[in-house]
């Protein structure tokens, strides 16, 4: 291999280690946390039947519920509930929990 | 219009109204003039794993077949500020509560479908 395609390869690495946090995550970590911290409200398939103000998040895109995470645990999107929630998850609680929500069926889709 | 579709008016209207006060006085939303206010909405929402360009880049998230509450409660956020992504922000200002209410009906109504559905 010569020096170029050894560098090609390292920043390829390197851009997709940066690129998919989800490859890394543990579902069944994520499945634990969804049990401890999530299901009272969102349910383990995600859909909220609880209460129609609820998000359903099963089958939402990953990378959108890590960000609403991000944000409730930031404060900059302003939730009561789901601040105090998002508070002690760690990265890589994030990671995992919303890779299991996400890897759920459910009804959510796009629509012109 | 016969007796009994003046009937079926009458008791539609009659459930409706119901609804919106078991929610509290919020209008409930019109799925059919929910369709036509979508415009602004489409563009991102429309179409499967678009993503956002400003201020972060992550993808839009799937709003068909969501809890029209939910819809609603995500859209007077955004209008109040206690949520900030600035396109949205933008795009709530100038709705009303029946144009939520409307568009909710449009997006949870899982039945309707069309050319872009998936």
């Amino acid at each position: 291999m010569t020096t170029t395609s050894s560098l090609m390869g390292a920043i390829a690495l390197a851009a997709f280690a940066a690129s998919a946090p989800a490859a890394a995550a543990n579902l069944d970590a994520g499945k634990q946390k969804a049990q401890e911290v999530c299901q009272a409200c969102h349910g383990m398939d995600g859909l909220s039947a609880i209460n129609a103000e609820y998000p359903k998040i099963g089958g939402q895109h990953r990378d959108y519920l890590a960000k609403a995470l991000r944000d409730y645990k930031a404060g900059t999107r302003k939730n009561p509930i789901m601040g105090a929630m998002a508070q002690p998850l760690t990265a890589a609680d994030i990671d995992n929990v919303t890779s299991y929500y996400a890897a759920q069926p459910g009804p959510l889709q796009s629509r012109y | 219009m016969t007796k009994t579709k003046t009937l079926l008016c009458a008791l539609a209207a009659a459930l409706a109204a119901g609804g919106a006060a078991a929610q509290g006085g919020a209008p409930a939303g019109d799925a059919t003039k929910g369709r036509d206010k979508v415009q602004m909405c489409q563009g991102c929402h429309g179409i499967d794993g678009w993503r956002t360009a400003f201020p972060e880049v992550y993808t839009v998230p799937k709003i068909a077949g969501q809890h029209p509450a939910y819809i609603v409660a995500a859209l007077k956020a955004y209008r109040g500020g206690d949520r900030t992504h600035p396109s949205m922000r933008a795009i709530a200002a100038q709705l009303t509560d029946r144009d939520m209410a409307d568009l909710a009906a449009y997006y949870g109504d899982l039945g309707i479908k069309t050319a872009g559905t998936k």
